[in-house]
């Protein structure tokens, strides 16, 4: 500690602004980073209510609440709130506080450029949402925004279609950012295979970003063109191909999965050496591991699209492309197993999250495996089998992520201890209702039930009710999550420097909470090492 | 980058940091505009087949 100065003496150096001042003007990583991290949490529940809107329709067969098109909205905002409001916002949330502080910088190599990502944001969502009051309704078409069904949606369409320009353009400047930050601003001795985990796999996300958000952008430019300026990219009727449309759309959309698990397997790559009390195994092969993912992720798009129709040489390329992605996985499963292997293990909320995200988003991926398989995905294509499949990689793998890493570096961002007991709560409840809500939709896939439907035949009735069931108690059991943090900044135990006792990196070489501006002056190379213990 | 935190020594150091930042952010805006503008032109060359 002799690098940073106490804890009091640096909190009366921070001159730092007041007032709205502070947030609106904010380029301070830490504070941009608490913005992210509110907006995600605000997007979780609004996307999360639309889900509890969907899963109480689909409780019974029948129609009950929802006409059929505002029962295809809510599916499409769904997607859309999670994925580009709750996840990926959360992930950057999570890269502001972290990244500049694991890696010895002081700030974001571009504060202003970080200010101006996160509030295109707040704009992005508020429009996307707003279109839910405008005559047709919010889009009903799919998160995947097909034409020619996409170029059908009424006067929401340029809505949807701008907000997701702007979504994208904050997800690139962000990406662009955090990439410029790990490439220039490391503390002198901070090699790249010196680096946290966390801040690996933001790195190779960033550059995902980089790559696959444009082109989601020119995806979208172009149905924009075809709705209102004659174009016909994707009309056949004026040459044009739609499938062309769910090609360029997938090679965004495939990438796109790993930009929302990649941060993730970062953290347990944090969590579980912490509560194991042992180095990470084989931190080269974990490296290694996640680049080859994102490398393979590139050349697997048209998994998505089998039943299309392609020739048999795609097809076998592809699903022999997707089946590698298991390799790399496989090393990444293997390593966090064998990194609690004879350790000293203790369960807490970071490390209970992290294990369910072992256990159940290897069930996403063997499920995922089975979709790769071309004459089993010809039964399984728009079946409940795949909703289960991409939730259990989404829900107890991207959000159980986020949830580990929040409540592991909670009592550092405070300088104070959550309440333990109820965070183990929320982990049980969260554990077990994930699995009533997501484990029965593949019986119902198996058994034939398309997805995207508001009614169904009456026999997948009870597995239907189980699964409602299930999201109402994962709904319910969330708003633990923003009570045990206000209840942490009101009034938690004040911590020392390290919340746990097992945490390596220079975040925890820092004071709790860490000084306004931290690491003013760069780490000794002592200090580097000390966290680096991998 | 705060600028109480450079020293005399570390002045030149830091203004070709600033410089390696600002190219290097340059770089991958041009990639990622290659990239939107590169995916419209393919499928205009495409159509045009």
């Amino acid at each position: 500690m002799a690098e940073q100065p106490s804890h009091a003496a640096s909190h009366d150096h921070d001159h730092k602004p007041h007032g709205w001042r502070r947030w609106v003007y904010a380029t301070n990583h830490k504070d941009i980073g608490t913005m992210y991290l509110i907006l995600a949490c605000t997007m979780f529940f609004i996307g999360g209510g639309m889900a509890m809107l969907i899963r109480l329709e689909l409780f019974k067969p029948g129609l009950q609440f929802f006409d059929p098109q505002f029962f295809n909205s809510m599916t499409t905002m769904h997607a859309l709130i999670m994925i580009f409001g709750a996840v990926m916002p959360a992930w950057t949330g999570l890269a502001n506080w972290m990244v500049p502080m694991q890696v010895g910088a002081p700030d974001m190599a571009l504060p202003r450029l970080n200010n101006f990502s996160f509030w295109i944001l707040p704009f992005a969502f508020t429009l996307l949402l707003s279109s839910l009051f405008v005559p047709g309704g919010a889009p009903a078409g799919g998160w995947t925004m097909y034409p020619p069904l996409v170029l059908q949606t009424g006067a929401s369409f340029p809505m949807l279609v701008f907000s997701v320009h702007l979504m994208g353009a904050s997800s690139i400047l962000g990406a662009i950012n955090i990439v410029v930050t790990i490439m220039n601003m490391r503390a002198p001795g901070m090699t790249l295979l010196r680096m946290p985990l966390f801040v690996w796999t933001w790195l190779i996300t960033a550059y995902l970003l980089i790559a696959v958000m444009p082109v989601l952008a020119g995806a979208v430019t172009m149905l924009l063109t075809d709705h209102f300026f004659g174009t016909t990219f994707f009309t056949a009727a004026g040459g044009g191909d739609p499938v062309m449309f769910q090609h360029i759309f997938w090679f965004f959309g495939h990438p796109e999965v790993y930009i929302l698990i990649l941060p993730a397997f970062g953290i347990i790559s944090e969590v579980i050496p912490t509560f194991s009390r042992k180095p990470l195994f084989g931190y080269e092969a974990m490296v290694y591991a996640v680049a080859s993912i994102a490398f393979l992720s590139f050349i697997v798009w048209a998994h998505h699209m089998f039943t299309v129709g392609m020739p048999l040489a795609a097809q076998l390329f592809f699903m022999l492309s997707t089946m590698l992605i298991a390799v790399p996985t496989g090393v990444k499963v293997f390593n966090w197993t064998a990194t609690m292997w004879k350790g000293s293990l203790s369960f807490e909320p970071p490390m209970l999250f992290a294990l369910a995200f072992l256990f159940l988003f290897s069930i996403g991926g063997f499920s995922g495996l089975m979709l790769a398989i071309v004459p089993a995905d010809y039964q399984y294509q728009d079946t409940y089998f795949v909703v289960a499949h991409f939730h259990y990689v989404l829900v107890p793998g991207s959000i159980f992520g986020i949830m580990a890493g929040v409540y592991y570096w909670l009592p550092k961002w405070t300088g104070r201890m959550y309440d333990l007991k109820l965070a183990t709560w929320h982990f049980w409840l969260s554990a077990i209702f994930v699995n009533v809500l997501f484990f029965p939709q593949h019986f119902l896939g198996l058994a034939g039930m398309p997805r995207r439907i508001p009614d169904y035949a009456v026999q997948f009735t009870d597995w239907n009710m189980v699964s409602s069931i299930g999201a109402f108690g994962f709904g319910l059991a969330q708003f633990l999550f923003p009570y045990i943090i206000w209840k942490c900044v009101r009034g938690g135990q004040p911590i020392g420097n390290k919340a746990w006792e097992g945490a390596h990196g220079l975040e925890w070489e820092l004071p709790s909470p860490p000084p306004y501006h931290s690491w003013t002056t760069p780490p000794s190379d002592a200090v580097i090492a000390r966290g680096a213990a991998h | 980058m705060h600028s109480h935190t450079s020293t005399p020594d570390a002045a030149p150091h830091e203004a070709e940091r600033r410089r390696r930042v600002r190219r290097s952010a340059l770089l991958f805006a041009l990639i990622a505009a290659g990239f939107y503008f590169g995916f419209i032109l393919m499928a205009l060359v495409r159509g045009w087949k």
